[in-house]
């Protein structure tokens, strides 16, 4: 099973964007069990797949909706109230994942209010009850039998949230906006890339496939940073050949009741397909071969 | 025409983005940083470092009948110390240990290892090859942690440094180590990689008193080993046994080299310029030198009747002793020419 996450400190470079991208290649077009984790309070990712709902205990988070298979008659199904969120992990509770519009896509979505608990437990207990959580999770029988893929978003920090996606991680991607402080954002991740790649034991590396310029247009500011990137002997190798444009067209396909809805329903000859495709591909080739 | 601006990433984050990828593709897969269980934990029979205390002590408890009671509870007491450190700020460098089989095989940290069983812990943090250390460089990590230990004997020091230059020698080749190859490859000062050397190649009966304890000073041991002579060199090291200071083996020393010296006054050496035609005296700042010659020379019954010629010279005085000398050698001139 192959675990990629998408990071970067710095919020607003199109880590759910690349997300959803990824997960939707997987499962849509190459037909790949995925599922799609949303590891960021904002819970985006969640909303593109379910009716997310305000949280009555804080009003400006989301909270899942009730699962498609709780019944309120089951025995079984007494003690849960009928959400349930990847943060369920950090409460020693199970996750149910969701099914989505997608036949070969669940999604653990994400809960505001617990996410944010745990990305703010104290430090001398952080290892255990966050750092590890995920691993513990996917690391699971049940989950390794039911996916071949899990795709990751994470939320914009370098906190025990993100640390717990690096420790669960086979791979990650670092997309950025080539400009100043998303580049910084791309320090962040490698500090933390280096931290858990000299933690880990030799059988299981963390593999960083790259930094994916995304959201990269035509502009002087865009094309100068990632020249000074790929001209840099040690960065140039991690700097991803493809790269996503800003386009519209990402932004049109997230909103609600947007037809289509994935951007691989789009004609073979649209340019934003096409070049989501080269990504995918691209990012798939090099992790599944 | 104005010039277009130019973008690009600060000189700072563009190291810093280049370092943190060179240290995960220089050191990922070669080691990792970790906490492993103590009770996984191993012992190198190999280090160097011979301590007598062992794992099994420090978890069950010393016995009385053992033959090494009072060493190793000597041991125990410094381990307390540490422990106690341990428990309030716990283990401040990770030990470094490799795997193997189910076990962690300590390469550096036995004691802290031992003083965090005794500090109750139940882990500690580690640096953990994922291989077995090659030779050298397993002895090299090892003389690294040795190095800076102030309770680590003489004769365990140049033990690490021996097994050290015998893995260096294995992996690239029989070669001559010399001082400065020595200071290489352990960063030790060019002096102190003479000092080793010399100790290393000491004759028995100096290495005998190292690996017996009674020579535990390194400067000691060096200067002791390089003293040509056997009957010198017994003789500073029964001083150095008995407690002499580097400057009384320094005189012993000098001794050695005023007696050795003496032959080679006499060796002929190739000259340049004139030859010689007469003989130069030398000069002394002690009057009592030339004093003790002349009376010396008067104290001979062929030149005895001298002595009335020498009875007014004030031999503290320079001018009065030269001119007595002079009119000796005049004397002895004469009365070798008859």
């Amino acid at each position: 099973m192959k675990v990629i996450a998408f990071v970067n400190n710095k919020g607003g470079v199109g880590k759910t964007t690349c997300s959803k991208l990824m997960a939707e290649y997987l499962s849509k077009v190459k037909k790949i069990p995925t599922l799609g984790i949303d590891f960021d309070p904002q819970c985006n990712f969640s909303h593109q797949y379910l009716k997310m709902e305000i949280d009555p205990a804080a009003p400006e988070g989301l909270m899942p909706p009730i699962h498609p298979d709780y019944a309120t008659d089951d025995p079984d199904h007494i003690d849960w109230d009928g959400r349930s969120s990847i943060s369920e992990i950090f409460y020693g509770q199970g996750v149910v994942p969701y099914p989505t519009y997608l036949q070969h896509l669940d999604l653990a979505p994400g809960h505001a209010e617990k996410l944010l608990a745990a990305e703010a437990v104290r430090k001398s207990e952080v290892v255990d009850k966050v750092h590890k959580q995920l691993a513990n999770f996917l690391n699971s029988e049940d989950v390794k039998a039911a996916y071949d893929a899990v795709v990751i978003d994470t939320a914009p920090s370098k906190g025990p949230l993100t640390v717990s996606v690096m420790k669960a991680a086979t791979h990650i991607v670092i997309p950025s906006v080539m400009e100043e402080q998303p580049v910084q954002g791309i320090y962040g991740m490698l500090q933390l890339w280096m931290q858990e790649s000299l933690a880990r034991e030799k059988d299981r590396p963390l593999k960083l496939i790259g930094i994916l310029p995304n959201m990269f247009k035509q502009t002087r500011l865009h094309k100068d940073i990632l020249k000074c990137l790929q001209e840099n002997p040690a960065i140039s190798k991690y700097v991803l050949p493809v790269s996503l444009s800003q386009r519209i067209v990402f932004a049109e396909i997230d909103a609600e009741e947007a037809n289509p809805r994935s951007i691989f329903d789009y004609s073979v000859s649209h340019v934003a397909k096409q070049e989501a495709e080269e990504v995918c591909a691209y990012i798939t080739e090099r992790i599944f071969s | 025409m104005t010039k277009k601006k130019r973008f690009g990433v600060s000189q700072a984050l563009t190291r810093g983005l280049s370092e943190a990828i060179n240290v995960v593709e220089n050191n990922a897969a070669i080691y990792r940083n970790t906490v492993v269980p103590l009770s996984r934990i191993e012992l190198d029979p190999d280090n160097p470092r011979k301590l007598t205390i062992n794992l099994n002590d420090v978890r069950n408890g010393l016995k009385k009948e053992d033959p090494h009671y009072e060493k190793k509870a000597e041991e125990l007491e410094r381990l307390k110390e540490l422990a106690s450190t341990i428990e309030s700020s716990g283990v401040i460098n990770p030990i470094v240990a490799y795997k193997l089989g189910e076990f962690y095989r300590v390469v550096a940290g036995e004691r802290r290892c031992l003083a965090s069983i005794l500090a109750k812990k139940n882990e500690i943090e580690a640096r953990v090859f994922n291989e077995k250390p090659k030779g050298f460089g397993l002895k090299l990590v090892q003389w690294i942690e040795n190095t800076a230990r102030e309770d680590l004997t003489l004769d365990e020091r140049i033990g690490n440094i021996r097994d050290l230059i015998r893995e260096y020698q294995g992996e690239r080749g029989e070669q001559g180590i010399t001082a400065t190859l020595l200071k290489h490859i352990t960063s030790l000062s060019l002096p102190q990689a003479t000092y080793y050397l010399s100790v290393l190649n000491a004759p028995d009966d100096l290495r005998k008193a190292i690996e017996h304890g009674q020579v535990r000073s390194l400067d000691k041991a060096a200067m002791i080993a390089g003293i040509d002579s056997d009957e010198v060199r017994r003789e500073a090291l029964t001083a150095c046994i008995n407690g002499s200071s580097l400057k009384e083996l320094r005189k012993i020393i000098a001794r050695e080299k005023l007696v050795s010296s003496q032959p080679k006054i006499m060796r002929e050496k190739a000259k340049r310029g004139r030859v010689a035609s007469r003989i130069n005296m030398g000069s002394t700042a002690n009057a009592k030198v030339v004093q003790a010659i002349v009376q010396s020379v008067l104290s001979h019954t062929n030149f005895n009747r001298y002595s009335e010629i020498f009875s007014q010279v004030a031999w503290d005085r320079y001018d009065h002793a030269t001119r007595a000398f002079r009119k000796l050698v005049e004397i002895l001139e004469q009365e070798m020419v008859r």
